[in-house]
């Protein structure tokens, strides 16, 4: 990835227009930003905008993605250039890879696996030893993708109650919920996911492999894409379970970040803009990566797991989903 | 003739043999992370502000910078160390040049950075050590395992070492 690009994060309603070989990005205050292209890695729209094709031909042709969240954080869509990274004999490899049921089980099993250890290790917790016990052992039983999102759910429901008890009671979950989500701390969660998803799904336009042949969610989900659902599950819990409790014990949320009503609730455009520093700061947070020897910014891990998918494809590695090992 | 020199090989192919085999593997399997570095971008920027009022020469896979009157090719480079993978990547063009018929008198390498010019000789021992290169790629290419990586040092600045040392 090149160091100089950036993710741009458009929080307020706004225009994208194309000056020259900028973007030129003008504010309802009527006042303009310009943006170097070969500066965009990509773009991620909080709020509503306008593209013309003039724009959305000069992003196509430097392969920048905009991601669009919907008014309740729901991920509902990406402009994507088109699809010249994609490379036959990898594409033949991951196809045949997703097609062979006992391979893809075992790797989704893998999936929810380090997933749930990532959750205990996000939480920093001993209290979900059981669920984590219960969840080997029906993952051991479990037969197809179906049964293993089921066990999943079962621990998921435990480790949100544990999260709940770290929280202030109007920022409680009380049970997830989703499209939409019912309260502050389920909307919270939602924009945090979708943002993570989108990361994936930049991530895996970088690489020659196709976002949607994946291992574990369901094929059928048109929306969006399997394979960047899949490798976005064991980054969730370092991103929505820990700024959500550190945003919590650091009171820089408020209740007047959130709008709620009646059975849904979402951010205020105050809120979406914490909510996206929040996440960027942590994205560009940097750790010490044992064999790359240098360091590397949590955006760059997820960049680094769509690797490990390219590597399994052309050389047969096995693939060990992400566990933070700081 | 102009099948091969369109499915057949770039320079890229040629540098990247002559850099580390893994790397050609990967690029000819479709894996091509040049699009997202630094180092790359800069050479591009370079031979866009280089040499700006002669024109490309678009062989299909390979793309040669220019070509001189008694038909010299040149190459612009943004490295600072003149190395032999580009005088490699100089012959083959001259190779593939020769077999649509041209009469190659040499190759010149322009280091615009270090104002340097270094000169490649084309003729029958150049044509044979071309050939050879060129074997060796498809050998490569062919294999069904990925070559080795290279020892750590000689990975410093590649656009693929995420991928080759990025598991824990």
């Amino acid at each position: 990835m090149t160091a100089a690009t950036r993710t741009y994060w458009l929080t307020e309603p706004c225009r994208i227009r194309r000056a020259d070989n900028s973007l030129r990005i003008e504010r309802p205050d009527d006042t303009r930003v310009h943006i170097p292209i070969t500066d965009i890695r990509d773009l991620v729209l909080f709020d509503h905008a306008d593209v013309n094709t003039a724009a959305f031909s000069l992003l196509n042709h430097h392969n920048i993605t905009v991601h669009v969240l919907d008014h309740y954080g729901n991920y509902s869509g990406a402009l994507t250039p088109a699809d010249d990274m994609s490379s036959a004999p990898v594409l033949r490899s991951q196809s045949a890879l997703t097609s062979n049921s006992e391979q893809r089980l075992a790797i989704a099993r893998s999936l929810v696996h380090t997933t749930a250890a990532n959750v205990i290790w996000a939480l920093d917790t001993n209290l979900l030893a059981n669920p984590l016990e219960q969840l080997t052992e029906q993952l051991a039983e479990a037969s197809d993708t179906e049964q293993i999102m089921g066990a999943e759910g079962n621990f998921r429901r435990s480790s949100w109650e544990v999260l709940d008890t770290m929280l202030p009671p109007w920022l409680r979950l009380n049970g997830r919920t989703r499209r939409p989500p019912t309260n502050a701390g389920n909307a919270f969660v939602s924009y945090v996911n979708s943002v993570t998803y989108a990361r994936m799904v930049t991530a895996l336009r970088c690489t020659p492999l196709h976002p949607s042949l994946g291992f574990l969610h369901a094929d059928t989900d048109r929306r969006r894409n399997t394979l960047a659902l899949d490798l976005a599950e064991p980054f969730k819990p370092l991103f929505a379970e820990r700024i959500l409790r550190r945003a919590a014990a650091q009171k820089t949320l408020r209740k007047s970040d959130f709008e709620s009503d009646v059975g849904r609730a979402s951010l205020s455009n105050e809120g979406r803009k914490k909510v996206s520093e929040l996440i960027r700061t942590e994205l560009s947070t940097t750790v010490h990566h044992r064999s790359l020897h240098r360091k590397v910014s949590y955006e760059e891990l997820i960049h680094l797991e769509a690797l490990k998918i390219v590597r399994l494809c052309l050389e047969d590695t096995p693939y060990k989903p992400f566990r933070p090992w700081w | 003739m102009t099948e091969e020199s369109d499915t057949g090989l770039g320079g890229v192919h040629i540098k990247y043999l002559l850099h580390c085999p893994r790397q050609l593997w990967l690029y000819s399997r479709g894996y091509r992370p040049e699009q997202r570095s630094d180092t790359v971008a800069f050479g591009e920027a370079l031979d866009e502000t280089t040499y700006t009022r002669r024109r490309t020469i678009d062989l299909g896979e390979a793309k040669i910078d220019w070509v001189t009157t008694g038909a010299v090719v040149h190459e612009t480079k943004s490295s600072r160390t003149p190395t032999p993978q580009h005088e490699a990547q100089v012959r083959h063009y001259c190779l593939l040049l020769s077999r649509l018929g041209v009469n190659v008198a040499r190759g010149t390498i322009h280091y615009p950075l270090i104002r340097r010019t270094v000169e490649v000789p084309w003729g029958d021992e150049a044509r044979a050590h071309a050939e050879e290169t060129e074997r060796q790629a498809h050998e490569v290419i062919g294999s069904h395992q990925p070559p080795p990586r290279l020892p750590r040092k000689q990975c410093r600045g590649c656009s693929y070492r995420d991928y080759c040392w990025g598991e824990l």
